[in-house]
């Protein structure tokens, strides 16, 4: 057995073994590992008696699941329309084109970065607001992602 | 059973039942792609829209008439500006998402469609989205196959986009899919689907390779017959079958075998 | 904690609450919301209360860090009671001196004040701060005074006897009729009467039912619902007791958003709490009612606010809609009846068992002692953001109007720049522009205005706001967000936004505009869900009130609001001192010049990204 798919069970434990937990099950797996790795999922499949065609077609429906492995620093860029008036989109072209990501964000080849774009997280106040592996930064602007990279890139 | 209204017709059908099949019964017709009579309703293509007026309403809905259900008094249009309308819609839709698909191009020209309104996908398959191979698979109980992401990345997938692991071969997919955008090959007792290769069992009759390994093992697992039931192919048991009953019937040869 | 089984234990046990709070200790309110967390909010209650602790000032002095108060532009705050002062934008390191000064020493602090930008005057009272001044906050309220799903709170405040009143005195039908007759209309967008709801969900042949709380706030710029469940969890919880009791049903869920990790928890522990008080679970308050609650988070989709779907997600599949044609009242989780209602909607069914029907029909508009779609009563809470200066989470009564919320308890645009539309119901809303600001907000008004109330997100627009660029900003998000199961709505939107990208790139063509409305229309005949029916909304509301900004992009390849980036150039002018600072921030080498003098943009490089306009601190930069 591998400590993914014992770090698996373990999470497994914590729930009853029906289908109604798949995405509750999911959500730690995606929590423990940064992402949902195959066979994690295999696991998951056997253990709730679920085909994997279904765990899959579940992993990829929604946004909290990534089943790519991300980056050490993830910055989520909040996309909510009070921080796209205030000029979001902007923030966020300037946070791929430093990092070399393409329109859709991703990961960095060096597994550094992972920039994506978030439904609104509620803080509109701050806006535009982007969350630097979970840490609120508001009132953001595309001449501060330079140095919000830099700082990250620091810290280990 | 309760009365409703088709078109001015009325007809009588069972509770329950949805407008698709009491519009067949008083003799009229709508588009479906999604739709199959062995399967759930499904709702996606939208073709078989009509407009429907509940008694005591003034104001007319349109609604799908796969699923639908039949009630007392029930007014339905099938052919009304609204779904006219939105049929040629759909169809100019999926024109642009299919331009090489034949069965699309056909029904777009039923409606008098034979350009899209929307510049054409390149580099794209035949698959509608209808989820008729997702469904069947479901059906049959192998769940093999999924309906993956969502908006515009939705796609028909293995899982982790892999040979599907829980895939028999059956071919069900295949012939079931509206536009034919599955790739199945049959050859020297092989079959490939789903990038996947099956070995085929042949009929112990006319030596065709009629069935995949995995799918008779399954079907034996699964109907409790014995797996000499599945050594003839459809074709050879039926003449087998029709020989039985021939020399049974015809010829009183009581000690005829069945099977 | 001892399980209350009675009406009469619970008032002793909120009388024995009461007496052990001293009168005269000061209770300080920190807010402790997401919202306020951005603004290190937990640091600053944490440096309150050790201070207070230092200072030996722990009897004279209480510090309680609350749940969202709702003035977000101003975090971190705090309210110090009895009093009423009121300090905004609070950092943590004058806690001290807050402590010493003020709740010692009995000093206000001026420059910690909040300053009325109309007379300039320093208001010391939260009361008379016009921003709370015009709102009423019926839900709101309890959740600025108590500690978050602390059950000992909410109980002091007059928690749970609702509950005891519903279960000592009331059958279940009388409940169904006294939320009929209140006018409860669903808060989640729907605006359904609650009452009628619960009614047929009670009258649906099926066991077991099925009562679910939606917290699956999705409408982007609206997070009402996050505030209410984090700060006030016990009042939802209240409100879905009484319902499941008056529907007949023992199995409760809360479907919360996989974005608020706060709300999770405080769920959580709040429900933990009420088990323990015998509050929910079995034998509720002593009786025969059995009812217990499991918490669901979603995987993030915003289809899944949408209630067949909600439930879909809810037994572990994909968020797929299906048809309504059968009423999930009917046939819903597991193919059983089920009552679905927003966090707001529960939240106010306490209120109307605690007050009654005639104090509650008295709020809002119109008439409903004929049928409840007869008006819109109580108050509403609705998230006041974008290019608005008092941003926040408000709660009004319904009939206000949107002058008086943007205007006289948003204190108008940010900037003092010119007013252009507000946007209202999320995704499936639209934009309203200057001439419907009188109109008063109600289920009703706006909808009947093109645009409709929704959850209460309201999104506020100025001259640099381009509108073809905020239909499109819909357009995407609704891609993204459908589940892609019909072809109108998955088509329909990838076509929209190509039509409408094309439009804001200056690649747009007049039959554009046309194409747009047929397909609209399709899409809202021919969709299998909200989702997609009222997706064309953004587009043709803006199309009907802003056309003349459509046909600049395309007749003319100019975008009014200077937003479009490939229709705007930017210019340095005569301000420029040549201090060389946006040359060496740009990031693509497009600005040139030397020391001292006037710099230039090549446009052939230049990506209109904005960081040089950011940066230059002369106002030398031109945007048009």
């Amino acid at each position: 057995m591998t400590a993914d798919t014992q770090q698996t069970n373990e999470i497994l434990a914590r729930y009853p073994h029906e289908r109604e937990q798949l995405i509750q099950v999911l959500q730690d797996v995606n929590r423990t590992f940064n992402y949902l790795p195959a066979e994690s999922l295999r696991r998951v499949s056997e253990a709730l008696d679920v085909p994997i065609a279904d765990v899959y077609g579940v992993a990829r429906f929604y946004a909290a699941f990534s089943l790519e492995p991300r980056g050490r620093n993830i910055v989520q860029v909040c996309e909510g329309t009070a921080c796209h008036v205030r000029g979001a989109s902007g923030v966020g072209d300037e946070f791929k084109r430093t990092l070399g990501l393409p329109d859709e964000g991703g990961t960095t080849e060096d597994m550094e970065f992972t920039v994506v774009g978030v439904n609104c997280v509620g803080a509109c106040a701050l806006g535009p607001v982007v969350i630097a592996n979970g840490e609120y930064h508001g009132h953001m602007r595309a001449n501060k992602v330079g140095k919000l990279v830099r700082n990250m890139r620091k810290k280990d | 059973m309760l009365n409703l209204d088709i078109n001015g017709r009325r007809v009588t059908v069972r509770k329950g039942t949805a407008l698709l099949a009491a519009i067949r019964e008083a003799g009229f017709d709508v588009p479906t792609l999604c739709h199959h009579e062995a399967l759930e309703p499904y709702g996606a293509c939208r073709l078989c829209v009509v407009e429907v007026r509940e008694p005591g309403r003034s104001k007319t809905r349109v609604v799908t008439s796969c699923n639908y259900p039949a009630s007392a008094g029930l007014e339905v249009e099938t052919e009304s500006d609204a779904v006219v309308h939105t049929r040629r819609e759909v169809l100019d839709l999926l024109l642009a998402r299919c331009p090489g698909s034949s069965v699309i191009r056909q029904l777009a020209a039923s409606v008098g469609l034979r350009r899209s309104s929307y510049p054409p996908d390149q580099n794209r398959d035949n698959c509608i989205l209808c989820g008729l191979c997702v469904r069947v698979c479901e059906h049959l109980g192998y769940s093999a196959i999924t309906l993956a992401g969502r908006g515009g990345g939705r796609e028909v997938a293995a899982p982790l986009k892999e040979p599907p692991p829980d895939c028999v071969g059956c071919g069900a997919c295949v012939r079931i899919c509206p536009t034919g955008n599955i790739p199945l090959v049959d050859r020297d007792g092989m079959r490939r689907v789903w990038d996947r290769d099956f070995e085929m069992v042949r009929c112990t009759g006319c030596g065709r390779a009629y069935i995949t390994r995995e799918y008779l093992q399954s079907r034996v697992a699964s109907s409790g017959l014995p797996a000499s039931h599945f050594e003839l192919c459809d074709e050879c048991s039926r003449s087998r079958a029709a020989q039985t009953m021939y020399q049974h019937m015809v010829l009183g040869d009581k000690e005829a075998s069945h099977e | 904690m001892q399980a209350i089984r009675s009406d009469r234990e619970l008032k002793k046990y909120r009388e024995g609450l009461v007496a052990a709070r001293d009168p005269k200790r000061k209770v300080v309110s920190v807010c402790t919301g997401t919202g306020c967390k951005a603004y290190k909010c937990d640091d600053l209650a944490s440096a309150l209360q050790a201070e207070v602790d230092r200072q030996g000032l722990s009897d004279k002095v209480e510090i309680v860090p609350t749940g969202c108060h709702g003035f977000c532009e101003r975090g971190s705050l705090l309210v110090i009671y009895p009093d009423d002062i009121f300090y905004q934008k609070v950092p943590a390191e004058r806690a001290a001196e807050i402590v010493e000064k003020t709740l010692a020493g009995g000093e206000i602090l001026e420059d910690l004040l909040y300053e009325d930008p109309v007379t300039g005057k320093r208001i010391v009272k939260e009361g008379d701060i016009p921003f709370y001044k015009h709102q009423q906050q019926l839900l709101f309220g309890p959740g600025r005074r108590m500690r978050p799903g602390s059950i000992d709170d909410y109980i002091a405040l007059g928690g749970y006897e609702a509950l005891a009143k519903v279960l000592g005195e009331m059958q279940p039908d009388e409940v169904v009729d006294l939320i009929v007759a209140s006018g409860l209309r669903g808060r989640g967008g729907g605006g359904f009467p609650t009452g009628v709801k619960w009614r047929t969900c009670r009258d649906a042949p099926g066991d077991p039912k099925y009562v679910i709380c939606n917290a699956d706030e999705g409408d982007p710029g609206a997070y009402m619902d996050r505030s209410l469940l984090e700060g006030n969890p016990h009042s939802v919880i209240e409100g879905m007791v009484i319902g499941a009791y008056a529907i007949g049903s023992s199995h409760g869920y809360i479907y919360v958003r996989n974005e608020y990790p706060l709300a999770v928890s405080n769920v959580h522990a709040a429900l933990d709490q009420a088990r323990e008080a015998g509050l929910v679970g079995d034998n509720i308050f002593g009786t025969d009612f059995c009812f217990d609650v499991r918490v669901s988070r979603g995987g993030g989709a915003f289809v899944c606010g949408e209630s067949t779907a909600l439930m879909a997600s809810l037994e572990g599949y994909v968020g797929e809609p299906r048809a309504k044609y059968v009423h999930t009242v009917e046939h819903g989780l597991y193919d059983k009846p089920t009552n679905l209602n927003n966090v707001e909607t529960w939240a106010n069914v306490p209120l109307i068992v605690n007050k009654g029907v005639d104090w509650y029909t008295s709020i809002g508009t119109g008439d409903v002692s004929q049928s409840p779609w007869g008006g819109s009563k109580g108050t509403k809470i609705f998230s006041l953001v974008g290019k608005v200066k008092n941003t926040g989470l408000v709660e009004v009564p319904m009939g206000i109007s949107l002058r008086q919320i943007i205007y006289d308890i948003g204190g108008g645009v940010l900037d003092d720049r010119a007013f252009k539309a507000v946007q209202t119901g999320g995704p499936s809303g639209g934009c309203l522009p200057e001439s419907f600001l009188d109109k008063p907000v109600d289920f009703d008004e706006l909808t009947r205005a093109g645009s409709m109330m929704g959850s209460g997100g309201m999104i506020v627009m100025d001259d640099r706001t381009c509108m073809v660029d905020v239909a499109r900003y819909f357009v995407k998000f609704l891609l993204d967000e459908s589940c892609g199961k019909c072809v109108p709505c998955r088509e329909g939107n990838r076509r929209m936004l190509e039509i409408l990208s094309r439009i804001c790139e200056g690649r747009g063509v007049p039959s554009d505009l046309d194409l747009l409305e047929r397909l609209g229309l399709a899409m809202k005949r021919g969709s299998l869900c909200a989702l997609g029916q009222t997706a064309p909304n953004p587009v043709l509301s803006t199309l009907h009130h802003f056309r003349h900004e459509y046909e600049a992009h395309i007749e003319e390849h100019r975008c009014p609001a200077a937003v479009c980036r490939s229709l705007i150039t930017y210019t340095i002018n005569d301000a420029c001192n040549g201090c060389t600072l946006c040359k060496r921030v740009c990031p693509h080498k497009a600005i040139s010049g030397e020391k001292k003098k006037a710099h230039v943009i090549d446009q052939s490089k230049c990506d209109q990204c904005g960081v040089c306009i950011q940066s230059c601190k002369f106002d030398a930069i031109d945007v048009a």
